[in-house]
């Protein structure tokens, strides 16, 4: 029987290597569980909580990762606190009390938060401001007439010399 | 060989200072040689970066793990076009590639001009020489690609490195972060030559008629560039979005909105010699907004899934910008009696509204974004808590934004030059207006409800009506006329004017995309466990999974979902979404299945198995329209080359000059 070479070693490595990789995959496919049924009333409550799972800007109903590790667990609170009976504002409050304001998909509409949403309006207006003292300092009344006679002079003598060219 | 990488970058670092010196006291002193050599000194600090640049890529596509940069973001496996985009796959191989293509860019200026503006080539040469002597010294001192791993004394090697993220190993990130970068650099160009017109205080627009193709070039490489990002997010990421309001997106899209803005506002420049601050400061402002996204991707002043590692380089980009603008906004005010308008305007009802209008809407768009992205930041500042800011807020905001601007597209080729009469307006817009209201009652008798897809409908037909008007007028008059068939009347007449027929087109791609964006609204998903065979729904689809097969090579191993595809009863096709795991980073990704429809997108991605790892689970999507953004795309792309083609006719624009006032029914003596 021949001895082992370094390359049947190398192969064997590689065979290894891949088995454990397939055992990988597998476990992570096999963590993988279903999530849980986005029924309207836990999608409707979730559209107003932001998941802060880090890797994405969604909501806790829009967050596509299956497992994600804020947006799933937060999906089965919501269901089992509507079990319960809560409201959508309770629920939405309790994970509030736990997250504080940035548990919230948009930001609320008061206090400082406010700013976030006036100020897209503010800087319309401010731009339609703008807009109205440029429109009124830039403009003129168009001209008709009481033109000053040599202006139209030059004109007329203009319109002829170019009239001539065609000719 | 890093040494030579390193040293190279050093020497590049003082030439760009010797260049920007030597501009300035050679503009100033008036010493044409030193200018001439500072002007060379370009030519210098390009091969030197190239040297660089070189030295990085060989050692990336050689596997040279000495270096840290090559093993944190490369490994042996990689196939060599995912090796060579390891370069810009980090934070400083990626500034690296900044500063190469402004080199390129500089060298292409210099070259260019070497013979004409002699007058403010030095202080372009200079404003970009600061800029990229900016960029040479972040990698240089702060976040060197040529650090190498060392061990007690020695430089070690390690046997082979971590790879590139398995996510960014994509054909569309071989070419999307070189052009948002061909895009965000370009505009360093008309910046400096504004600058350059501005100290010069240069009556008249030369820096426009100069920087025109500038400008559309790189607006067009902004516009591939967050495109490609779309599709790759699309294709990629697993989750059929292609915008997801992230921070890091978010910066990409701040300087296309105000180059777009100023791309409309240099008209009225060209034109009517209008709106001259108005034009150096939105030049100014895509110039700072691209050096400020570049700050926000970088420097971890916001968590976004997209950003490169934190690192101290955010102060040094707050110093650039902050004496960068004060230098332009000193400039501007110091120079105001330069930049007054040479006509005015005389009626509300003109073209010149419609682009203070699309101005404005681009702005604020633009603001919101600026202001949603950075809220959170400043929410934890003022109140020590951070408040988030998701998708919803920007949808909110910008949705509307958005149809306005849709709805200006189609009017500003309505209403002429100066001023329109009422009968005019009417005439103009009855087409156009009846298309889209007819669009909206027909989508509401089929049974759409959408408030906002029905409007962004209506208003994309109302475009498109505008825009098909505009053409058959033009055409109708030249077949006339020279008795030619219609469509080469076509043709001559887009070659007589190509910026304006170009930008008709354009705005076709810009159509094409609403539609695709409006059919978001429509979407649906599912996500289901099912048994081997067993079926589900989603739309008008029925999806069986027939089998999970495995496959590998050396990068990594895969399990297959083999799913069929019925509607109507009928296979119509099988498809294969796959979950891969690569071997060195131990990272799984998903490699979803699409079928690409005009009318709608069946996407499908593996999750992975559930239970006994019998139970395969699929996400399933179907995305109504999506198609037509990347349709909107090409047609934006060929609208643009039709804007680079010389018109046939060289216009030039006869200014309005007012040369005196009236009363109501004086009349005019003929």
């Amino acid at each position: 029987m021949r001895a082992p070479k370094w390359w049947d070693t190398q192969a064997k490595m590689y065979k290894w290597k891949s088995s454990f990789l397939a055992i990988l995959l597998a476990a992570i496919s096999i963590a993988q569980t279903p999530t849980q049924l986005l029924t309207p009333a836990i999608r409707r409550v979730g559209d107003k909580l932001s998941c802060l799972c880090g890797a994405c800007k969604n909501t806790v109903a829009t967050c596509p990762m299956l497992e994600c590790h804020y947006a799933h667990p937060a999906r089965q609170q919501i269901a089992s606190m509507q079990t319960g009976g809560s409201g959508d504002d309770i629920i939405v409050a309790s994970f509030v009390k736990k997250g504080g304001l940035q548990a919230l998909a948009v930001p609320p509409t008061e206090g400082f938060s406010l700013f976030a949403w006036v100020m897209p309006g503010v800087a319309i207006l401010l731009g339609l401001t703008g807009i109205w003292f440029f429109v009124k300092r830039v403009r003129r009344p168009v001209a008709l007439a009481q033109i000053a006679p040599e202006a139209m002079d030059r004109y007329h003598l203009q319109i002829e010399k170019d009239m001539a060219k065609f000719e | 060989m890093e040494n030579i990488g390193a040293l190279a970058l050093l020497i590049a670092f003082c030439l760009a200072i010797y260049s920007v010196i030597g501009s300035l006291v050679g503009a100033i002193k008036k010493r044409p040689f030193l200018i001439t050599s500072a002007e060379r000194a370009v030519y210098a600090v390009w091969m030197l970066v190239t040297v660089a640049s070189g030295i990085l890529v060989y050692a990336i596509m050689t596997g040279d793990f000495r270096f840290a940069y090559v093993a944190a973001h490369s490994n042996r496996t990689m196939p060599a076009i995912y090796k060579f985009t390891a370069w810009w796959g980090g934070q400083e191989g990626s500034l690296l590639l900044w500063a190469w293509l402004l080199s390129c860019y500089s060298v292409v200026v210099a070259f260019s001009n070497r013979k004409r503006h002699r007058v403010i080539m030095p202080y372009v040469n200079a404003t970009m020489m600061v800029t990229l002597g900016f960029f040479i010294l972040l990698i240089a001192f702060v976040v060197s690609p040529f650090q190498v791993l060392a061990q007690g004394k020695g430089i070690v090697a390690v046997p082979d490195g971590n790879g590139l993220n398995p996510l960014l190993q994509y054909w569309t990130m071989v070419i999307h972060p070189p052009m948002l970068y061909l895009g965000y650099i370009g505009f360093t160009v008309p910046f400096a030559f504004a600058l350059g017109s501005l100290v010069m205080k240069q009556p008249g627009d030369a820096w426009i008629h100069t920087t025109r193709r500038w400008a559309i070039v790189t607006w067009f490489f902004q516009t591939t560039g967050i495109t490609l990002g779309a599709g790759w997010a699309y294709a990629v990421l697993g989750w059929g979005g292609y915008w997801g309001w992230d921070p890091v997106e978010n910066a990409s899209f701040l300087p296309w909105l105000t180059s777009t803005a100023f791309l409309h506002s240099v008209m009225m420049q060209e034109k009517k010699g209008m709106m001259k601050v108005w034009n150096i400061v939105l030049v100014s402002a895509t110039f700072f907004l691209s050096i400020f996204g570049t700050m926000l991707t970088r420097s971890g002043i916001v968590t976004s899934v997209h950003a490169f590692a934190q690192s101290p380089i955010g102060k040094y980009f707050g110093t650039f910008l902050v004496l960068f603008i004060a230098l332009v906004v000193y400039l501007i005010l110091d120079r105001l009696d330069y930049l007054k308008s040479e006509s005015h305007l005389e009626s509300v009802v003109s073209r010149e509204s419609s682009f203070l209008f699309n101005n404005l809407i681009l702005l604020a768009s633009c603001f919101a974004i600026l202001w949603g992205t950075l809220f959170p930041v400043i929410s934890e500042a003022v109140m020590g808590e951070k408040i988030s800011v998701d998708a919803p807020f920007f949808n909110r905001i910008n949705i509307p934004i958005g149809l306005f601007l849709i709805f200006l597209t189609g009017v500003g080729p309505l209403i002429a030059w100066r001023r329109s009469s009422t009968e005019s307006l009417k005439r103009s817009f009855m087409w156009p207006a009846m298309g889209g209201a007819v669009t909206i009652v027909t989508l509401f008798a089929l049974g759409i409800r959408h408030g906002y897809a029905l409007i962004s409908f209506g208003l994309c037909m109302f475009v498109t009506v505008t825009i098909a008007v505009e053409f058959f007028k033009g055409s109708s008059l030249i077949k006339t006329k020279d008795g030619i068939g219609f469509i080469p009347a076509m043709i001559e007449l887009t070659h007589r004017n190509t910026r304006r027929y170009g930008g008709y087109v354009i705005h076709m791609g810009i159509v094409a995309m609403f539609i695709g964006f409006t059919g978001a609204a429509f979407n649906k998903d599912a996500t289901v466990e099912v048994n081997m065979g067993d079926a589900f729904h989603i739309g008008r689809y029925e999806l069986k999974v027939r089998d999970i097969r495995v496959s590998e090579n050396e990068d990594y191993l895969a399990q297959h979902a083999v799913v069929d595809v019925f509607a109507g009863g009928q296979q119509i096709g099988t498809m294969e979404p796959e979950k891969r795991l690569y071997r060195t980073s131990k990272q799984p990704t998903s490699e979803v299945a699409i079928r690409r429809r005009l009318n709608e997108d069946l996407y499908l991605n593996f999750a992975g198995t559930s239970g006994e790892g019998s139970k395969p689970v699929i996400q399933a999507y179907v995305f109504p329209l999506v198609s037509w953004i990347w349709i909107g795309f090409w047609i934006t792309a060929f609208g643009t080359g039709i804007c680079l083609v010389p018109a046939k006719l060289r216009l030039s624009y006869a200014r309005t000059e007012v040369v005196g006032y009236a009363g109501k029914n004086v009349q005019v003596e003929k």
